[in-house]
């Protein structure tokens, strides 16, 4: 029997260029010890990546972002 | 194939009844299809009714043996497609077209394995004696939501599931095996262990460091479903949250390749969880990945006759208890067996 191996199990498409980006910006600024809310966002907003409509991240933005981003996908 | 789960041994490679395993992830057994697996020394058929509800049953026509996953589909019943035998998700034979009225029909004729879905998984109840009660299947809080969110990470591997069981509870391996990891790169590579009991099972934990590294393990037994607890830090770049928490079972598919399921399970809610969701997606998935196949490749390597020629030290005192415990609970069941099948044969 043929054995079943899936490296990739939680999103089923690939990722996009500004998931990517995201990504690599909030490593960089949790890695930095940055973990509250109003500390992410400013920190954010120092970096290049912005919503889809280009405005400044605020809390409820940011948030709103992330929870699209990070939904379940199954 | 079934006839190994008369002996010690065999229940031993194959896994102890009178317990729920998982089989596959939900979304294997996809609506209208039958899907057909092996699992601890059964041959299984998975399918879903009309309503959803998944039934496991064996994979066998009561007729004339003929698998049933080769068979047809129909909402609330499948139909074998040797001779057209009709049956419902309980295992009742609904149908025989080719002898309408023939004894066969209404009887409860084909095993059926009581089954949940809980997690993203489905697990079912291997009874010993097939028309007992289950167990409830109770699971690990990490993975029973609330506060707690997780992903499930699926595998199939080509050794025995009982090296998986020795990985999961050898903690001192992240130190090594897995030092050039994301999550495992730091902490002392010396330990001294201790067993601590529980209500369902024990804690193997280091003595002197908590928090650093794979630094405990705790083995749970509900009395219906076993399954392995450990934490693992995150690096800061996780972002808020604290370390992740796996939750592990393994389910025989035969006596030399099994499932792994791990759920990595994060105690996180909010933004929080929220960022912790995308960045599994995004990049920790991955990570997490590389560090199962190193486990991977040093458990498929192992000499088929590994536990034969050992030398064990401290740090093993966990696999020492657990493979006598289940060792044990197979003897145990073994024997039982072989008491009652001579009461069957004289009821006959």
């Amino acid at each position: 029997m043929p054995l079943n191996l899936e490296p990739v199990q939680s999103r089923f498409r690939p990722t996009t260029s500004y998931e990517e980006a995201f990504a690599d910006e909030l490593e960089a600024i949790y890695g930095r010890g940055v973990h509250d809310l109003p500390g992410v966002v400013a920190a954010l907003n120092e970096t290049g990546v912005r919503p889809a409509d280009g405005a400044e991240w605020t809390e409820e933005s940011f948030t709103r972002e992330i929870a699209r981003l990070g939904a379940r996908e199954d | 194939m079934t006839n190994s789960l008369h002996t010690e041994d065999g229940l031993l490679t194959l896994g102890v009844r009178d317990r729920w395993y998982a089989l596959c992830p939900s979304r294997q057994v996809r609506p209208g299809e039958l899907t057909r697996i092996d699992r601890a020394g059964e041959e299984l058929l998975l399918w879903r009714d009309s309503s959803g509800v998944v039934h496991v049953q064996e994979d066998r026509c009561p007729h004339r043996a003929a698998r049933l996953s080769l068979g047809v589909h129909m909402g609330d019943r499948i139909a074998c497609n040797y001779h057209g035998v009709q049956l419902d998700g309980d295992g009742v034979v609904a149908s025989v077209p080719g002898s309408p009225g023939c004894a066969l029909e209404g009887r409860k004729a084909l095993r059926t394995f009581p089954a949940r879905e809980h997690a993203g998984a489905i697990f079912a109840w291997f009874g010993a004696d097939e028309d007992a009660e289950p167990a409830p299947l109770r699971v690990p809080e990490p993975i029973s939501g609330g506060d707690w969110d997780d992903f499930l990470c699926y595998v199939e591997w080509d050794c025995s599931y009982l090296l998986s069981v020795d990985n999961l509870m050898d903690p001192m391996h992240g130190a090594f095996l897995h030092r050039n990891s994301h999550t495992m790169f730091s902490g002392k590579r010396e330990a001294v262990f201790q067993i601590r009991d529980t209500d369902t099972g024990f804690v193997f934990e280091k003595t002197d460091q908590r928090g650093v590294n794979f630094d405990w393990s705790e083995w749970v037994d509900t009395g219906g479903l076993q399954s392995v607890t450990l934490d693992i830090p995150y690096p800061a770049t996780a972002g808020p949250g604290g370390p992740f928490t796996i939750v592990a079972c393994v389910t025989a598919i035969n006596e030399h390749q099994h499932a792994g399921f791990f759920w990595r399970c994060r105690k996180v809610r909010g933004w929080e969880r929220d960022s912790w969701r995308f960045l599994y997606k995004n990049r920790l998935e991955a990570r997490h990945w590389q560090v199962l196949e190193q486990d991977r490749a040093m458990a498929e390597a192992m000499p088929a006759d590994a536990w034969a020629r050992e030398n064990l030290y401290q740090h093993d005192i966990a696999l020492v208890r657990l493979r006598r415990m289940l060792r044990a609970e197979a003897k145990r069941q073994a024997a039982s067996r072989a008491e009652r099948r001579p009461a069957r044969a004289a009821a006959r």
